[in-house]
């Protein structure tokens, strides 16, 4: 069945969102773990001084 | 570094990991809410006489690719700072700079592609634009892989640098490849080359999109600072635990 331009057009700003979003959530995932790591080896350095 | 600062200490300070600016949330949740604003008055362009529908699928692809061209443009400046300065924040905002040109880059080609085939005919072609664009795709990927397999954080840094400099010479081989080769690829778009209903638009989604980006990556550079903190701090840990168990 052939697609009509609309198919085409939902496909391309679908998958720019997409794909915008996932990155932000990596993003953000990444960018919390790394300031409770800190945070964390911070602590033990404190209690181990 | 001051008399009072151990060597871990002055490199953190040197990361400069303040809390994030106010600054940085504000393009934050105005890149957002533009982003939102101009993706709809893109889809609600009118469609054009010659491509029709298809038209909107530009105000997605044209902001992408120009702002994929900006984030290696900051690979390219930071590495040159690096290399320069050798302070390891300018390494870390390349690295920044690289991914986000990944994923813009990535999502450029697959733009592309689904406009070219309802209006080439073809989902792709081996043109001077978009094989150097997939080269360009290759070089960034093989920045972070080199990157993640390089585990001394100065050769890790030095080589990256050299890799990023070497690398971003391709962007300009992508940008003039539509006017040095006889290409399918349309010369580029700009608003300037469009009519007076989309100019407005294309800017307008340029600006958001440059937002966007400014945004992802001042948040993935703050990430990969902390991240580079907590690796220093475990650096530091283990040796006071060599110490301890040295003096027993």
């Amino acid at each position: 069945m052939p697609h009509s331009e609309w198919d085409y057009v939902m496909a391309a700003y679908i998958i720019t969102w997409v794909v915008l979003a996932g990155y932000a959530i990596y993003v953000v995932r990444r960018l919390r773990a790394a300031e409770r790591d800190r945070e964390e080896i911070q602590q033990r350095l404190e209690v181990e001084s | 570094m001051n008399a009072t600062e151990t060597p871990v200490e002055a490199a953190i300070a040197e990361l400069r990991l303040g809390p994030p600016s106010r600054w940085l949330w504000g393009t934050t949740i105005v890149g957002i809410l533009a982003f939102i604003g101009t993706q709809i008055w893109g889809f609600t362009t009118p469609p054009d006489a010659n491509m029709g529908n298809l038209v909107k699928i530009l105000f997605v692809h044209v902001p992408t690719a120009e702002i994929s061209f900006l984030a290696v443009l900051v690979m390219f400046i930071s590495s040159i700072l690096y290399l320069v300065r050798r302070q390891e924040r300018h390494d870390l905002l390349g690295a920044a700079g690289a991914e986000v040109g990944a994923i813009l880059t990535a999502l450029t080609l697959i733009q592309g592609s689904i406009w070219g085939r309802p209006t080439w005919g073809i989902w792709w072609t081996w043109d001077a634009r978009l094989t150097s664009e997939a080269v360009m795709l290759v070089i960034l990927v093989g920045y972070l892989a080199l990157r993640s397999f390089t585990e001394d954080s100065g050769r890790r840094a030095r080589w990256s640098a050299a890799v990023a400099i070497l690398g971003a010479l391709n962007s300009v081989i992508v940008y003039w490849s539509v006017q040095w080769w006889r290409t399918l690829h349309q010369p580029h778009s700009s608003p300037m080359t469009m009519a007076r209903p989309y100019r407005y638009a294309l800017r307008a989604n340029d600006i958001s999109m440059l937002l966007i980006f400014i945004a992802l990556v001042a948040w993935r550079y703050r990430a990969a600072r902390l991240e580079r903190a907590a690796e220093l701090l475990r650096e530091e840990a283990a040796l006071s635990q060599e110490g301890s168990h040295a003096a027993f």
